[in-house]
């Protein structure tokens, strides 16, 4: 029998990898353009005043964003501590000592859910249980609804983290008598640093760029804030309300905020990939 | 925990209310002679699969009991029982009954950290722990005794120079033991087994991932802890079951088929499956 000549799986195999490679190449040049566009449109705002001043009311040229640099920055913190020491435990809890019981199973599920749930949802909720009640919105609630999409986040990378780890670790802990607590946090923890830390990372990023929640919850504002108590300046909320705007100094400083938190979530992300590379060395 | 009743080998302290209580520790008056561990009729199971069929086994105090058998025969399962590790995996459980010192290990009401404390495992592959090679020999010291830097200092020595590692670590303590080589690697696991003071130590197949000068190292190793500790070594290899143990147990089939002195089962087995593994015929 003579064998297929082999020019037919030839040519497919090279149309299947030039489809491939060059939708790559499309993803690429997308996240190149974004961030092109945003860096030329944007650098001219950033200058010291950008980082130090409050924002001028219409017309009046100069100001900056640095009222909702502390405000975003101040959220983001807070929803970090709100959510990484639930959401570690979680994932302690799903690898470690639930694993395949009921209680697992529903809360890894809820977790997914979550993790899919569109933010506005969550900003509308967070509205609900405390802004309504309240009376005002917050900087508080605003936290809140940072730190509970970022709850799932953290809770699942902890649990694969943790369950990546060879079972002959959590044994030889074990077989010295450590109880499994002492075992997670002291042998566990150590071994899986780098991913939980790049799963704490990957989680701030994700909701440093958030707005619908925010919309709900913190709104925004003009002006210092002392505390996180009523409505609180954010990058995001800014951008939102001054690109919208038909004036161009406005426009301008929308720009400008959209640089910050691109090069922001570029530096964790870049961050994230250090830490793991850092693992695998 | 409280560790005050074992704490034997001490010398005891001038003050007479001290020497009331170590001077008889009612574990080693209780059962001073007789086998350290005896398993009777020990079944096992992989959830629905059982894996062991009835296990009699007698370990004798202070001697090297060897397991052999062809790969998935038990040798491992067997001594997974004996500091009850299975546990971690929700779906395996034991019956029968596994006698240390005349308690009953598998009766629920055994303290787990106590008796992995009593009985240590180094396994195949070595486990230093991500952290300084005095961290990894001290964490299982802190878990058992209050003791000032000092002693700790001491005991890791002790440990790493009873597991003939200390002349090559020595100076490099604070670092990684994740950096040794293979061989310091198993010897730092046993240093670690052995800082908490241990009656028992049980080895899965502990020189199967490491080269043969370390493996050397490791045999002598073993020879010489015999006359401190029960030691029981599951190995593949025939000739190191031969060189290193007094007894000799040959399971197959989730089955001891033939237990006795070593120097009986290489050379004269009186069952014919025993016979045919070690001439090499399966296995």
């Amino acid at each position: 029998m003579k064998p297929r000549p082999p020019t037919g799986r030839r040519i497919v195999n090279g149309v299947v990898s030039g489809v491939a490679a060059a939708s790559a190449l499309l993803g690429l040049l997308a996240l190149a353009w974004i961030f092109l566009g945003v860096l030329s449109r944007g650098v001219g705002a950033l200058n010291v005043d950008f980082f130090t001043r409050l924002p001028n009311p219409p017309g009046i040229p100069g100001g900056g964003l640095a009222n909702a640099i502390v405000g975003t920055l101040a959220m983001t913190g807070l929803a970090t501590l709100l959510a990484v020491p639930v959401g570690m435990m979680a994932g302690v809890f799903l690898s470690e000592f639930g694993q395949k019981s009921r209680l697992a199973d529903h809360s890894r599920f809820a977790a997914n859910v979550l993790m899919g749930m569109p933010s506005i949802i969550i900003g509308v909720f967070v509205y609900a249980i405390l802004v309504l009640p309240r009376g005002k919105f917050s900087g508080y609630a605003g936290a809140l609804s940072l730190g509970i999409i970022m709850l799932p986040v953290v809770a699942r990378t902890a649990e694969d983290m943790l369950r990546l780890l060879p079972n002959t670790l959590r044994e030889a802990g074990l077989a010295l008598g450590a109880p499994t607590w002492k075992v997670t946090l002291a042998i566990l923890f150590r071994a899986a640093r780098p991913g939980l830390l790049t799963g704490i990372l990957l989680a701030v990023a994700r909701v440093s760029g958030e707005t619908a929640p925010l919309l709900f919850t913190a709104l925004n504002s003009p002006y210092w804030e002392s505390s996180l108590a009523g409505p609180t300046p954010n990058l995001t909320v800014t951008i939102f309300n001054f690109a919208m705007s038909p004036y161009p100094d406005w426009q301008q400083m929308a720009w400008g905020a959209s640089l910050l938190i691109t090069c922001g979530v570029l530096a964790l992300n870049l961050t994230a990939r250090f830490f793991l590379g850092e693992k695998h060395s | 925990m409280k560790t005050t009743t074992m704490a034997f080998p001490y010398p005891v302290a001038l003050d007479q209310s001290l020497a009331l209580e170590t001077a008889v520790p009612a574990a080693y008056a209780a059962a001073p002679v007789g086998p350290k561990i005896i398993a009777r009729q020990v079944n096992f199971f992989y959830g629905e699969h059982q894996a062991l069929f009835e296990n009699d086994l007698e370990i004798h105090r202070q001697k090297v009991t060897a397991i052999i058998g062809p790969s998935g025969c038990g040798k491992s399962t067997h001594i997974r029982i004996y500091n009850r590790i299975y546990e971690l995996y929700g779906e395996q459980r034991a019956s029968g009954e596994v006698l240390l010192d005349g308690e009953n290990i598998l009766d629920p009401a055994m303290d787990l950290m106590e008796l992995r404390r009593r009985v240590g495992m180094i396994f195949q592959k070595p486990t230093p722990f991500p952290m300084s090679v005095f961290e990894n020999v001290v964490f299982g010291l802190k878990l058992h005794y209050k003791l000032s830097k000092g002693e700790m200092a001491d005991r890791v020595e002790e440990a790493l120079s009873k597991a003939a590692l200390w002349d090559e670590v020595k100076d490099i303590l604070r670092q990684p033991g994740t950096a040794l080589s293979g061989g310091q690697q198993q010897r730092l696991c046993i240093a670690r087994a052995l800082a908490v003071e241990p009656e028992v130590l049980l080895m899965d197949e502990p020189t199967s991932a490491i080269d043969p000068i370390a493996t050397a190292k490791i045999e002598e190793l073993i020879s010489s802890l015999k006359s401190k500790y029960t030691i029981v070594i599951v190995t593949h290899n025939m000739q190191q079951a031969a060189r290193v143990s007094d007894f000799t147990a040959f399971f197959y089939q989730g089955r001891i088929v033939e237990f006795g002195d070593t120097q009986k089962i290489f050379t004269n087995p009186s069952n014919k499956k025993t016979e045919e593994y070690i001439t090499g015929r399966f296995g």
